[in-house]
């Protein structure tokens, strides 16, 4: 299938700052793709630049596989729904929704069908005379998000859409985006820079961090399979272990961490033995145990430190080796351990090789 | 009583401000009572009432002629000083252009430069021109001191509008005109008829530049001056309540246009 969207090559500097390097980025139709990162990651500048506010300093935009890069913002079939919202404070909400359709030159009662559909498909029929500074910041998102799908977009562009809305709010929209993307079969490409909200909403995340993609792919991928230790450390939380490869059978790799083997997976990096390199471990794959395993590996540490978090707790374990991993543990299993001297194990492939 | 000992200078600023209206609205209010009194001589006490000095004025084919001229005058110039105005803000309000402040400073010159200065000036440069004395040399001086109010006024409100509320309108199919059109002129609107007002009464109450700039026909502030020269009369002051009252409609009717804008 011809990506909807593609970014070939495209570079952005301003002055001499670069905020975009080298970006390939290919978008399905019909996908929730997420751009996910931290502010100054360049999240933003790809979004502006494919709604065409801001001109890449080289390369080249296709949108439905025309080139697109030098075309003005009224010149595309993409639209944005801004983090402010930016309605028209001077028109009605039924003017605001209309207002891409009476530019398109549509007939007005053509243009009233439109609206009012659209109205009612986030519920908000009886609010169309209303003036935008009349609305509550949700009803106004709503309000934003139909007006930007108004006039049909190849594509909806979303900049941060939810994150004036308190976390209640923001939850519930989360599930309205989705399902409305869901409904009208539209590509959304979503920039965020909370993971929560990429992981819940997307079919596909791009991770991006000073102007580069770090990694893209399904959610549970990203999550499961982090490549970098950016992308381990920003979506989710991680335990870094910095060991030599010892012997690599297949996907499993056995290293040496300060004296300790362990096994993890190779993650599709090529390593070999006298390697050294990093592995992730979330704290969620860790179990702790009172006894020593006899059939799997595991290693002797002590509890250092217990933090309470309601549905779980965070353990810090010192090891015989000096090191300390986090561990999130359940209540359950925390009250099966007697003594603050514990073995902590994991499985092979919950433990992951970085690039980095 | 007790809370007026205890708070003396809250007390002392209450009763200086109400000192300070009185001596707002006394002459004021004189001018207004002499014009209904039904004598020729402007003092105290007034014996008998009348409207007569009203329905004068209003036969009076040169006060009208005066007042239909200032009118003339000051819509010509409103129109001038708006569209430069916003112009002149919009350049300086975007960035990226050279010289912003400067253009800016100069804009506002007008604004503090003396009347006087003003008006010689304008007189030896209509000359330099060849420009004859009469309605387009007032207009353009009016003009020149009443594009700093629109300026400043266009500006501040420019200041206050989300730069996205162009590009939502950019990105929904506006080109940059259209854009403008429709939502940056709304957005602009409260401010825009508060300098517009601004800008009449501005031009109506201007003495000095018409008077070095002007021709044989008189203006209203001219014919008043012209008449108060013959001494003054009952006429006179019923001319000056009518502009008065006019004036200060003009003013409310401003006020509660930028308020509705508002809201």
């Amino acid at each position: 299938m011809q990506p909807v969207v593609h970014f070939k090559n495209v570079n952005k500097y301003y002055g001499a700052a670069l905020a975009v390097e080298n970006l390939d980025l290919s978008v399905e139709p019909g996908q929730f793709v997420t751009l996910l990162g931290p502010s100054g990651c360049g999240k933003s500048t790809t979004l502006r630049m494919l709604g065409g506010f801001e001109t890449p300093s080289s390369g080249e935009i296709f949108l439905d596989g025309k080139p697109i890069t030098k075309l003005p913002p009224n010149k595309r079939n993409v639209n944005i729904v801004f983090q402010d919202y930016a309605l028209f404070p001077h028109l009605s909400v039924g003017r605001n929704i209309a207002f891409g359709l009476e530019l398109k030159g549509l007939a007005s009662d053509a243009i009233h069908k439109r609206t009012s559909e659209l109205l009612s498909l986030v519920k908000l029929e009886d609010f169309a005379e209303r003036m935008p500074d009349q609305l509550s910041g949700g009803q106004r998102q709503r309000v934003a998000l139909m007006r930007a799908l108004a006039p049909n977009p190849h594509v909806l562009l979303l900049d941060e859409p939810l994150s004036a809305l308190d976390a209640k709010l923001r939850q519930q929209m989360q599930i309205e985006l989705k399902s409305i993307q869901q409904t009208t079969g539209k590509t959304f490409i979503f920039v965020t820079h909370d993971q929560e909200e990429a992981l819940t909403m997307s079919d596909v995340v791009v991770v991006m961090n000073k102007g580069r993609i770090e990694q893209m792919g399904a959610p549970d991928t990203l999550y499961s399979r982090p490549q970098s230790r950016f992308v381990a450390n920003f979506i989710g939380e991680s335990n870094f272990l910095e060991a030599d490869v010892t012997a690599v059978h297949g996907n499993v790799a056995t290293l040496d961490w300060d004296g300790h083997v362990i096994h993890a997976d190779v993650n599709g990096n090529r390593v070999a033995a006298g390697d050294r390199t990093t592995v992730a471990l979330r704290p969620e794959s860790l179990y702790c145990l009172a006894d020593k395993p006899g059939d799997r590996l595991a290693l002797k540490g002590r509890i250092v430190r217990r933090v309470f978090k309601g549905a779980h707790s965070a353990l810090t374990v010192q090891l015989t080796n000096g090191k300390e991993l986090v561990v999130q543990i359940d209540p359950v299993a925390l009250s099966q351990l007697h003594s603050d001297d514990i073995w902590i194990g994991w499985r092979e492939q919950d433990a992951v090789l970085l690039r980095d | 009583m007790r809370h007026y000992f205890n708070d003396l200078p809250k007390t002392a600023l209450t009763a200086g401000y109400w000192l300070f209206v009185a001596y707002l609205l006394l002459p004021l209010t004189l001018m207004m009572s002499m014009s209904f009194k039904d004598a020729n001589f402007i003092a105290f006490p007034i014996q008998d009432w009348t409207l007569r000095w009203y329905a004068e004025v209003l036969q009076d084919r040169q006060f009208l002629d005066a007042i239909a001229y200032s009118a003339f005058i000051a819509f010509a110039t409103t129109v001038c000083a708006t569209v430069i105005g916003v112009w002149i803000a919009l350049v300086v309000a975007t960035e990226g252009i050279f010289g912003r402040a400067a253009i800016f400073a100069l804009a506002c010159l007008p604004a503090v430069v003396p009347g006087l200065i003003n008006a010689i000036s304008m007189r030896i440069f209509i000359r330099v021109i060849d420009l004859p004395t009469g309605t387009a040399a007032i207009i353009l001086a009016h003009t020149v001191h009443a594009v700093p109010f629109v300026v400043i006024m266009a500006l501040t409100r420019l200041r206050s509008m989300p730069k996205n509320l162009t590009d939502a309108a950019r990105d929904l199919g506006a080109d940059p005109f259209i854009a403008f059109v429709r939502v940056t002129i709304p957005y602009l609107m409260p401010a825009l008829l508060g300098g517009m007002i601004f800008c009449v009464l501005t031009s109506i109450d201007d003495f000095v530049r018409t008077f070095f700039l002007g021709g044989y026909k008189p203006t209203l502030p001219m014919l008043i001056f012209a008449k108060v020269q013959g001494g003054m009369s009952p006429q006179i002051n019923a001319m000056a309540t009518i502009v008065l009252i006019a004036t200060a409609l003009i003013g409310l009717y401003a006020e509660y246009l930028t308020r509705r804008a508002r809201k």
